[in-house]
């Protein structure tokens, strides 16, 4: 049984990657906008496992990734909590609504 | 006793001195630190016990100096005492001038520490009385011992440096007394203009200072009177330095340039920048405008430091270097007719002035003018024997004046008012101790014999007559030879003017009725009433003028009595001059350039009565004026001549004079200096700097949306750049051409990168087709020639980035040739040596062979292009 190539690996993280910055940019809800950029850390986080397979010998890659994974959902928590305070103080979740500093 | 004193304190190591400097220090310390918590009497009995502490020292130091024994030549006895070593400077060509904290007493310092401690613990003691009610009496008291501190340091510094300190000290405690009620604005502003004006002359003894350490490498007394001959050699003083002024047009530059260059003694120059200081100090035309205003302080400080000390100090400095002004007739001249034409002045605006104290401030600038006009003409001891007499006659009159303004003060609160004379009258009813010390003093000044003004003031007139400058050499400029007549002509006419003003002021102020009643009732009727002695005024009901506390008339009875009995410490004509015996090493030096007129000792008592006749007449024009006819001749001279009353009223206007040319042109100064930053800096500088700033806000604040996409748009986008450039190649490399131009051999290296691999190739030669991992390149250059060199980077995704570098290896000339030429001619990468130029045998020789043995084989020169050297070729 042969093991999957590293490309393939980089090629679905890069496709993950693009997903969640276009949807990163494009989309106004702000919980979808947290969900992009949770899918951009597990695209790096793919990208780390792999290339740490690629190089054997130590497990840099994997510890990074556990790393990110942490950060993430502490991320993830300051993140919601400031949707939900936005939302308190809109009653909406529309990243475009969030314009006092600039009116 | 006297042994023991000896014993403990031998004369080069005084310390005693450091005692008497101190004492006064300590009091204006714990005064001006704890005056508030001492309460009154602590800071009295602090105040009085430290200036009389260090009088009675003075005493002590007078009395042991006077024990020592005077050398038969050169200065007298001089005690010493050297605190510490202050500082170095360099002095002319490398060599080091130190200055010591060091303090020397002589015969002449001893007599003035006498002076200012003893008139100064007098009036200390009156200022206890007079500033009773005072809220700022602990303050007072501070500045007063601050100021006798100060003025010790002065007169026992050894050198022109430690002077200094005590000159700018007193004129600091000058300062702070003056503007002592500093809430009233123009209080405050005299005492700013007396230090501003102080500071003119001042900066003229810094100059000589300088002078001095470059000229005489010394600035201690006894080291500048000994080399004071040092002095005489000439300097040019314009055109400066070697200056050119070519760059002017040629009108002005020979204007500027004389034919012949400006050459000064330097002598001249140190004595006249001394002067200048003594001008500032002792209030001499053209700086004496601030002595006037500075009787906006309290009285007694009028009495200690702008009549009895401070203003001494000029004199006292010209006598203390009256080595150095004997050497040049043409200082002593100048000193001479500004002490002459000061007190002929200050005399002239003494006759229009109202106010008592004003009255005695010009009356103190006549005074030092006729001190100036004695150490002016050579007769330092006189000169400075007037010194000690004024402290003594103009200290107690302005007491006086202090008492009957203190008296004045009953009837009215106001400052002005209470010091003007026609309000005044009448007041040696009220006052008698007060009215006999004035009209001692009074008569003291005037020039009533024998009283101290008397003996004083006919020696400098005397003086003035018959002495004259001895020529130091023949270069020198002298003064005509009438120049002493006309001193004396100007100086007699001075001494009528100030009999006439002093028995001007007596008379009003302690004669016929008092007119101060009118004052609390009517006080705003000012008119013009000048010398109104009209119907008397109606004695209303109201407190009267009363007599001074003792502490207050003590002082004033015991420099009256001073004023009349001190003239016996130099009465010349009579013979009895001790004083003159004690000075006379200190001027010894200095007596040696001034030379009597024949006939002098015969025209001793003509002169005298001459003098005598000009207090008679001046006193008693007076009491003709003011008593005989009460007023009436000096009236109708007012309404005859109103603008020239109103003229010499304001001084001759010389403060207006300054106000319209030297304060003028600063003002216009500042507003060109105004309008500048006005217009070149705010409306210029300013606003372009905002213009680019609010065009830069404009420009970015585009980018500034508010939405976090935006943002995370720009994120990305720079996250795509960098991408971009690390993934692609670049073909840098680092040029060393440090060794191009000696051995013609260039190296470049590649800047490396992750996979980088390079070709190398120069131009003109076929690339090759691999990349290498060599990222060193060599190429040798010939001389004049150029060449390109390519450089091709593929990284690891296989893309390409080229560049080329193109270099020339050139000479000190610059013979860069096109790419692709070589040189025609390879030239040698070194010259030659030049053939060894034969030698000419001795003898006789034709003309022609000199030619022959130059060159030999007749070809040129080698090493020119197109005659190949030998052994050159690489």
């Amino acid at each position: 049984m042969s093991a999957v190539p590293i490309p393939y690996f980089l090629m679905l993280a890069a496709a993950l990657f693009a997903t969640g910055a276009v949807g990163f940019l494009l989309r106004r809800n702000l919980l979808v906008i947290l969900m992009s950029i949770e899918l951009m850390l597990n695209s790096v986080n793919l990208t780390l496992v792999a290339f740490n397979r690629m190089h054997g010998g130590d497990q840099n890659g994997q510890i990074l990734a556990f790393f990110v994974i942490a950060i993430a959902a502490a991320e993830a928590a300051v993140g919601l909590a400031i949707v939900l305070a936005f939302f308190r103080l809109r009653g909406s979740v529309r990243s475009d609504e969030a314009n006092t500093l600039r009116n | 006793m006297m042994s023991i004193l000896r014993q403990q304190f031998p004369a080069d190591d005084f310390a005693l001195l450091a005692l008497v400097l101190v004492l006064p220090l300590i009091g204006a310390f714990v005064n001006g630190v704890f005056g508030k918590r001492l309460g009154k009497e602590g800071v009295r009995l602090m105040a009085l016990a430290s200036v009389g502490g260090a009088f009675l020292l003075s005493l002590v130091v007078f009395a042991a100096l006077a024990g020592e024994p005077v050398p038969a030549e050169g200065p007298g006895a001089r005690l010493t005492w050297t605190a510490w070593e202050w500082f170095t400077v360099n002095g002319r060509s490398g060599s080091t001038v130190s200055l010591d904290v060091a303090f020397s007493v002589d015969a002449l310092s001893a007599t003035m520490a006498l002076v200012v401690t003893g008139v100064g613990f007098l009036i200390h003691l009156y200022s206890t009385g007079y500033m009773d009610k005072d809220p700022g009496y602990h303050r007072f008291f501070s500045y007063m011992n601050l100021f006798i501190f100060s003025m010790m340091v002065l007169i026992l510094g050894d050198n022109l440096a430690v002077l200094f300190v005590g000159w700018e000290g007193v004129g600091l405690c000058s300062y702070l007394l003056i503007g002592f009620w500093f809430e009233d604005e123009t209080k405050a502003s005299a005492g700013k203009k007396a230090f501003i004006t102080n500071r003119i002359g001042d900066f003229g003894l810094l100059i000589a200072m300088a002078m001095l350490v470059y000229y005489a490498g010394t600035l201690s007394w006894s080291g500048l009177e000994a080399g004071a001959g040092g002095l005489q050699e000439t300097r040019t003083v314009w055109p400066l330095g070697n200056l050119q002024a070519s760059a002017l047009p040629s009108f002005l530059a020979e204007w500027l340039t004389p034919d012949k260059p400006i050459q000064m003694q330097v002598a001249t120059m140190v004595a006249l920048a001394l002067f200048l200081g003594c001008v500032g100090k002792s209030a001499q035309v053209p700086l004496f405008v601030w002595l006037p205003d500075a009787m906006a302080g309290p009285t007694p400080v009028s009495a200690l430091i702008h009549a009895a000390t401070m203003v001494t100090a000029g004199v006292y400095l010209v006598a203390r270097t009256s080595f150095i002004f004997a050497l040049s007739p043409a200082a002593m001249a100048i000193v001479a007719i500004t002490g002459a034409v000061t007190a002929l002045l200050a005399a002239t605006i003494a006759f229009a002035q109202n106010d008592l104290k004003k009255v005695l401030a010009y009356s103190t600038v006549s005074q030092l003018g006729f001190m100036f006009m004695g150490v002016g003409v050579g007769a330092f001891a006189a000169g400075f024997f007037h010194v000690i007499t004024h402290a003594f006659f103009k200290g107690c009159l302005f007491l006086c004046a202090g008492s009957v303004i203190h008296a004045m003060h009953v009837r009215v609160h106001d400052d002005d008012r209470s010091q003007d004379m026609r309000f005044m009258g009448g007041l040696r009813k009220y006052m008698p101790i007060t009215h006999v010390t004035f009209l001692l003093s009074c008569l003291a000044i005037a020039g009533c014999p024998p009283l101290s003004g008397f003996w004083s003031k006919d020696e400098i007139l005397y003086k003035a007559a018959t002495s004259h400058v001895i020529a130091p050499n023949a270069q020198a400029w002298m003064p005509p030879a009438w120049w002493g007549q006309l001193i004396y002509a100007i100086g007699i006419v001075a001494a009528v003017g100030t009999a006439f003003y002093m028995f001007r002021a007596y008379f009003m102020t302690f004669w016929g009725d008092f007119r101060g009643w009118k004052i609390v009732k009517r006080w705003k009727d000012r008119g013009h009433g000048h010398h109104d002695h009209g119907a008397p005024a109606k004695a209303m009901k109201g407190p009267v003028p009363h007599e001074s506390p003792w502490t207050m008339t003590l002082p004033l009875a015991v420099l009256s009595g001073l004023a009349v009995v001190a003239g016996l410490l130099y009465a010349e004509p009579i013979h009895i001059a001790p004083l003159e015996h004690f000075w006379e090493p200190v001027f010894r030096t200095a007596s040696e350039s001034i030379g009597t007129s024949e006939g002098a000792a015969a025209a001793l008592w003509p002169l005298l009565m001459v003098g005598i006749s000009a207090f008679v007449v001046g006193s008693g024009a007076s009491y003709l004026v003011y008593v005989k006819k009460r007023g009436q001749p000096a009236a109708s001279f007012v309404a005859a001549w109103p603008r020239l009353h109103r003229i010499v009223y304001d001084k001759w206007r010389i403060d207006e004079l300054y106000q319209v040319t030297i304060i003028g042109m600063l003002d216009a100064l500042g507003e060109t200096a105004a309008q500048v930053d006005r217009l070149v800096i705010d409306g210029i500088i300013a606003k372009l700097t905002a213009l680019v700033t609010a065009l830069c806000g404009t420009l970015l604040r585009a980018l500034q949306t508010g939405r976090v996409q935006v943002y995370a748009a720009g994120m990305v986008l720079g996250t795509a750049a960098i991408g971009w450039f690390m993934l692609s190649p670049h073909a840098d490399a680092a040029v060393d051409d440090s060794e191009l131009r000696k051995t013609g051999t260039l190296s470049l290296t590649a800047t490396p990168g992750h996979g980088y691999r390079y070709r190398w190739h120069l131009e003109g030669e076929d690339p090759p087709k691999d990349f290498t991992t060599e990222a060193d390149y060599r190429v040798s250059l010939q001389r004049c020639e150029t060449k390109r060199v390519h450089l091709a980077v593929q990284n690891a995704l296989g893309s390409v980035d080229e560049q080329s570098y193109t270099h020339c290896r050139e000479t000190r000339e610059g013979c860069c040739l096109p790419l692709g030429q070589t040189p025609k001619v390879k030239l040698p990468d070194k010259l030659p040596k030049l053939p060894q130029i034969p030698s000419i045998p001795r003898g006789k020789h034709d003309a022609g062979i000199i030619k022959q043995l130059l060159n030999p084989d007749g070809h040129k020169p080698p090493g020119r292009p197109g005659q190949p050297a030998p052994g050159g070729a690489r």
